[in-house]
């Protein structure tokens, strides 16, 4: 009991995913900055703006349902953290891998009912967008995943770790390896990264959902995210490359969160009605291809 | 006297109390239908019992069914008592809810394929008469639901009369028949059309929508939400499981699963565009069929189970959603999607029960939705092992789980928070009350899932199910309730003491009165994409309904015979003038079909009776259908 506690609460749960999501959300702030010929932010930056943000006042709009303003946040924090724990833990716990895909639906439905509750025309427009963006990568990302779930023969994810320990890596066949390239864009969307940020996008819906957004809440938003910046590289390379927690591990995630990293910086965003084709067209059928690919035995 | 015989005919007698004490019928449906749900939990608890007089029984399986029909019926009858209360022709209302229940008894205990279908074709006319007692434009949606579910009761009796020379008896289960030769498969498919339409599987949904139209919010509920979905697939598992052999991997597992996939994603995309509430749930009544077919059609335990541990979901969260909607049709006087909005703070609980059905549907974890969806999804990787095809199944499945949660984000945000000036009060309390409980059993029934539902309800129907993922919703509640803690601390960590209450900021310009995103154009967009767009512009034609297409073709076919009867006169028999001839050509119609029946029905006098009952049954509700369609229709 103390032992799932520790596991849940401290490592790998809640304050590992949450650490090392900071620290993931800085290196893509500093590459992006380097990038743009800036210097970037200290490492500690992004813990600084969320000491700053519970400093502020929490501003709640007029006439909206407190309750679920104040509550939508909770929700998506409980989903990331409950995924963190599932996915490094060895043994069956809680949940298998269809309960990862469905609780990693929490964190975007906290975002658009947040956005729907607070009564702004921007936010209602951005959370639409979300739901729009979910509809979208939600199909390829299945495809991608249970291509795996083919070719290991198990929706356990400590039997996928274990097969590719015997036979090898997912992403060493040539089905892995287009599966991962579909579900990696998945991700990128899941991030709400650019060339996917269309929910937040500062210049016309100004942060949409997040608009009335501000102190606490603001900052259990912010740091939901930043363990996703976390919790769905490491998921993708649980998946993909082999689980275990070692140096090995983090020298994965470092390569999916790079090339994440990479594909924020070199896109420019896409339209909502750009990004459905691109999901339901291409990014799919390389999903689908990964499948077929797999069935021939490839 | 037997008190399976009880449960059917103690609801159908009083239904003619109400029809004559109209001022009682209220209270007095009631007090039947709760004395219904004590017998359903009697006999549920004695497990097995026997009715020699119209051969009924009731095992576990079928005795789960009726204790869930009877409880929802209850609160429905107890929804009903204030949201009713002034209409026009209450007595009739509630007669034929309680001819309702009583008849499902009937079909759920019968043993005997005449029984059965005596109680199914029974069924027919108060689904037509609730149906009709909408008010305007009600008439022919209630035609409509008559024409597909009395149509689908004729092809039952071909598929009985099939049985029935195939295997010699009309007991159902009397002998398994392997779907092998073609007349097995004939009389297979004559029986499913029964319990397609009578659930609303495509293409036989049309009366669905087109009921949500006018009927009055608790017959949605009751009927086409909850006690339809319990009666077409309890019809369905015993056709796959007790009359039939559906194996995996068999042609006909894969025309289950096909159409079961086929019905989520149509409906679900048809759901998504929906301005209407009851429309757009309605819509989901269809979709959400679609996994219960989809559970069954696999033909594995693990399968079956999720199929029916879904329909049981489906009537809780599915009859809440439209008593949610009932609700708020009560307090607002309107379901148009355009015009509410902003109720989450005056009517809070409609809306937290509304909420909690929503995620159900949705399939968020822990709730009851997402175990059956859970079940049903193993039962498709399971079919990994024998064909490719299961990818398609599991990604509709998936897809269409997501579409559903958007398009009760759409609902949810158009109806209770986004921006209006809605001042409604929260409604009275024995309005209230069915939904909240609904959705608590929603609660109860996700987070013990495996400690009540699929311990009573479904292992002993089913037996045993190998399971092949793992999901622990204690366990899992337990750790929300934990990170929900640990999001609180950082909200005390923050400066709470500082919450302020602002006007909505919009770019620092003056919000017009009228400024609100009402959320009826969410998914334009995906209306938009290329080839959803001719999908959606075909579904607008009607094209995917069968209905309408039936009939179109009729009026097709007719305008060309009469053409062709004008060129050669006399060509078309009955088209001529002749009232001798036409005389004639009826008898010799009536004397075909009662040779018909004759040869059928020659197993026994009993057999025949029931037979002759049954089919009365059917041609008065035809005839039924035809004097009040023909008042009703005027137009």
């Amino acid at each position: 009991m103390m032992a799932m506690i520790f596991n849940f609460l401290i490592f790998p749960g809640f304050l590992f995913a949450a650490g090392a999501g900071l620290l993931a959300t800085w290196l893509d702030r500093k590459v992006t900055a380097r990038l743009q010929y800036r210097v970037g932010p200290p490492w500690f930056q992004p813990l600084a703006d969320l000491a700053k943000l519970l400093g502020k006042e929490i501003i709640v709009p007029e006439g909206v349902s407190r309750s679920v303003f104040l509550g939508a946040p909770l929700f998506g924090l409980a989903g990331v953290t409950l995924v963190s724990a599932i996915i490094f833990s060895p043994a069956p716990f809680v949940g298998d891998l269809i309960v990862v895909i469905y609780l990693l639906m929490l964190p975007p439905l906290a975002v658009i009912f947040g956005g729907s509750a607070s009564r702004n025309p921007l936010s209602a427009i951005g959370a639409s967008r979300e739901m729009k963006l979910v509809l979208a990568y939600e199909l390829p990302f299945i495809l991608a995943l249970f291509t795996v779930v083919l070719k290991t023969h198990s929706i356990m994810i400590g039997e996928i770790v274990r097969y590719q320990n015997l036979s090898g890596l997912m992403i060493g066949s040539l089905s892995g390896l287009f599966a991962f390239a579909a579900a990696l864009l998945a991700v990128q969307a899941k991030l709400g990264a650019v060339p996917f940020d269309l929910p937040e996008a500062e210049q016309e819906l100004a942060a949409g959902p997040l608009l009335e957004y501000s102190g606490a809440p603001l900052a259990v938003f912010r740091l939901t995210r930043a363990m996703l910046y976390f919790v769905l590289p490491a998921f993708l390379a649980v998946i993909f490359m082999g689980g275990g927690l070692d140096p090995w591990f983090m020298l994965k995630y470092l390569i999916v969160l790079t090339l994440i990293i990479l594909i924020k910086n070199t896109n420019p965003r896409l339209r909502i009605d750009h990004a459905l084709r691109l999901f339901w067209g291409p990014v799919s059928g390389l999903a689908a291809l990964a499948f077929i690919l797999a069935w021939l035995g490839k | 006297m037997n008190i399976l015989l009880w449960t059917i005919f103690l609801p159908i007698g009083a239904s003619l109390l109400c029809f004559i004490f109209r001022r009682a019928a209220g209270g007095a449906a009631l007090i039947v239908s709760a004395v219904g749900l004590a017998l359903g939990a009697k006999i549920f608890l004695a497990g097995q019992l026997l009715s020699p007089l119209l051969a009924l029984r009731a095992y576990p399986f079928s005795a789960s069914l009726y204790l869930a029909a009877s409880f929802l019926t209850f609160l429905i009858v107890l929804y009903s008592l204030k949201f009713m209360a002034g209409k026009e022709r209450l007595g009739e209302y509630y007669g034929y809810i309680l001819i309702t229940l009583g008849a499902a008894a009937g079909a759920f205990f019968a043993t005997d394929f005449l029984t059965l279908l005596m109680f199914w074709g029974l069924l027919g006319i108060p689904l037509y008469m609730l149906i009709g007692l909408g008010g305007d434009g009600a008439g022919g949606a209630a035609k409509k639901a008559l024409m597909i579910v009395g149509g689908a009761d004729a092809l039952m009796i071909i598929g009985i009369g099939l049985v029935w020379c195939l295997t010699g008896t009309l007991r159902v289960g009397g002998a398994l028949l392997p779907l092998e030769q073609p007349l097995t498969v004939i009389a297979f498919f004559c029986l499913l059309a029964g319990a397609f339409a009578k659930a609303g599987v495509m293409p036989l949904h049309g009366w669905i929508p087109a009921a949500a139209e006018s009927a009055p919010a608790p017959v949605l509920a009751l009927l086409p939400a909850s006690l339809d979905k319990l009666l077409g697939i309890y019809l369905l598992a015993r056709l796959c499981y007790d009359v039939f052999l559906v194996t995996p991997n068999s042609a006909v597992s894969f025309f289950l699963l096909a159409l079961g996939s086929l019905t989520i994603m149509a409906a679900v995309l048809g759901a998504l565009v929906q301005h209407d509430l009851k429309k757009l749930l309605a819509f989901h009544a269809v979709s959400q069929v679609g996994y219960m077919v989809v559970g069954i059609g696999t033909g594995l335990p693990l399968g079956v189970a999720g199929g029916l541990f879904h329909m049981f979901n489906n009537a809780i969260y599915k009859s809440c959603l439209f008593l949610c909607g009932g609700a708020v049709e009560f307090k607002n006087g309107t379901t148009d999607l355009s015009k509410l909005g902003g109720l989450a703070k005056t009517m809070p609980l409609t809306f937290a029960a509304f909420l909690i059905a929503a995620f159900s549907i949705s399939g968020v974890p822990p709730l009851n939705g997402f175990v059956s969806k859970w079940l049903i999804y193993q039962s498709l990787i399971e079919l990994s092992k024998i064909n490719a095809a299961w990818i398609i199944w599991l990604a509709a499945a998936m897809l269409g789980s997501a579409c559903t949660a958007a398009s009760f984000v759409k609902i949810t945000h158009a109806v209770f928070l986004g921006r209006s000036e809605a001042k409604a009060r929260e409604v009275h309390w024995t309005i209230w009350l069915a939904p909240v409980t609904l959705a608590a059993l929603c609660v109860v029934f996700g987070l013990g899932a495996y400690q009540l539902p699929l311990r009573f309800l479904i292992a002993p129907a089913v037996g045993l199910i190998g399971l092949i993922g793992v999901w622990d919703p204690l366990l899992a509640a337990g750790l929300i309730l934990v990170s929900l803690s640990v999001g609180l601390l950082i909200y005390f960590l923050g400066n709470v003491d500082a919450l302020k209450t602002r006007p909505i900021f919009a770019g620092g310009e003056e919000l017009p009165a009228a400024g609100k995103v009402s959320g009826v154009d969410f998914y334009d967009t995906v209306r938009q994409i290329r080839p959803l767009a001719l999908i959606y512009r075909a579904g607008e034609k009607r094209w995917f309904d069968f209905y309408e297409l039936s009939a179109a073709l009729l009026r097709w076919s007719s305008a060309w015979l009469v053409r062709l009867d004008a060129k050669i006169p006399g060509i078309i028999p009955w088209l001529r003038r002749d009232r001798a001839f036409k005389i004639k050509l009826l008898g010799a119609l009536i004397a075909a079909e009662l040779l018909v029946e004759g040869l059928l029905l020659v197993s026994g006098v009993r057999e025949i009776l029931t037979g002759l009952a049954a089919l009365a049954m059917v041609a008065a509700a035809f005839y039924l259908a035809g004097r009040l369609g023909g008042s009703y229709a005027n137009e």
